[in-house]
């Protein structure tokens, strides 16, 4: 297992509609969930929690959330992960979809 | 004629909302509560946050009920300590407020990694349904995925007043990779899919009346059958109890030496075996109260 929390810099959350957290994905194999919730500080930072069962990507981590941060607006969010082996690609997917859900208020 | 998403292809939130009226679940310790297991992280595997199961209330065609739905995702639904203490904690309450209760199952049983914990939560779990039962509060469970209801959940569904089935459930004690581990592949042949589901799959499962519902694999098929038994209640008497064993060793007697699930669809009054395996779940429903007749 290996954890890490970092915070990283974006333009506040736009809306004030929608849901007060949002959940995508699911802890299996090559699988993720992502938990998205409002009320993170500063508002112009998403702070991340990760929790991986694969040790050694820290780096990729850093580098797709970082990522997701510039082109989102999305400071003002906690994202908390519990992740079993999810590839980048897939991070970043449910990243987008808790984020949708959570502005869009959608299921 | 077109269908919405399978059943057993939902996720449990998704199961959930196709299940119940439009808007009105409200789930009861949800993922921002964080309440995951204290054991995983130890042995190296993540935990969820929701600890495999979603609860909460929600109203179906306007009646109240309390509602979970297992993730079968997350370690095969399996029930750990926190898992067990929120289905326990549904059905206790379900039966405080007389309010029916429905267990939208996906599950192998126990979380081995948790032994203990697991095996007592299920046991609490049973306790408190029949706490259910004793008030005549409907206890339903919902039997329509791959992984279907085994171990202590497959227990725990029987316990249940009533089951619906899809084509797709399966219920059962131990699974089909336990039996050929401890009987050989030619006793049971795990990989054999037509007779892993002819043995515990919904439709022999109705057939034998074990489950009182065989519906389509849709959400609204699965919401409409579980409105039909909202109000019903099959009460524990000791008249039912020595009628339902009566029944069971009659089973036994009749089917205990059979090597062939076929025999067993033609002893229930299946006539036609291979149309039957291609019915669907309402038509095979029909075909078995025909030849019931």
């Amino acid at each position: 297992m290996e954890k890490f929390t970092k915070a990283f810099p974006s333009k506040p959350l736009k809306t004030t509609a929608g849901k007060p957290w949002a959940l995508a994905g699911v802890v299996g194999s090559g699988n993720l969930e992502v938990l998205v919730e409002r009320g993170g500080r500063p508002s112009d930072a998403m702070e991340c929690h990760i929790e991986t069962s694969i040790p050694g990507y820290k780096a990729s981590w850093l580098a797709a959330l970082a990522d997701f941060a510039h082109h989102y607006p999305a400071g003002g969010t906690k994202v908390t992960i519990n992740d079993q082996g999810a590839p980048p690609v897939l991070v970043t997917l449910r990243l987008r979809q808790a984020y949708d859900h959570l502005v869009k208020g959608s299921k | 004629m077109t269908r919405g998403p399978l059943f057993h292809e939902q996720t449990a939130r998704q199961r959930i909302a196709a299940v119940v009226d439009r808007g009105s679940f409200d789930e009861l310790l949800p993922p921002p509560e964080r309440l995951t297991s204290p054991y995983l992280a130890q042995l190296g595997i993540p935990v969820s946050f929701d600890d495999g199961v979603v609860i909460g209330r929600a109203r179906i065609g306007g009646k109240k009920v309390y509602l979970a739905a297992q993730v079968g995702q997350f370690v095969g639904g399996a029930v750990g300590e926190i898992h067990g203490a929120k289905l326990t904690g549904l059905f206790k309450a379900a039966a405080r407020d007389r309010v029916p209760c429905v267990l939208i199952v996906e599950s192998g049983g126990v979380r081995l990694h948790e032994g203990s914990a697991g095996e007592i939560a299920i046991a609490e779990t049973m306790r408190a349904i029949f706490e259910c039962r004793a008030l005549k509060v409907p206890t339903i469970a919902v039997i329509g995925t791959d992984i279907g209801a085994y171990g202590g959940i497959g227990i725990l569904s029987t316990c249940c007043d009533f089951r619906v089935m899809t084509e797709h459930g399966r219920l059962g004690i131990s699974g089909p990779i336990v039996i050929e581990k401890w009987m050989g592949k030619k006793a049971y042949d795990s990989s054999n899919r037509a007779l892993v589901w002819k043995t515990s799959g919904g439709k022999t499962k109705y057939l034998l009346g074990d489950a009182e519902a065989l519906v389509h694999d849709d959400a609204g098929a699965v919401r409409e059958a579980i409105g039909k038994l909202l109000a019903k209640s099959s009460p524990v008497t000791l008249k039912n109890v020595k009628a339902r064993q009566k029944d069971l060793e009659k089973r036994l007697k009749r089917f205990g030496k059979t090597g062939d699930p076929d025999d067993v669809w033609k002893g229930m009054g299946v006539r036609d075996v291979a149309r039957a395996s291609l019915a669907s779940g309402p038509e095979f429903a029909a075909m078995a109260k025909a030849g019931r007749r």
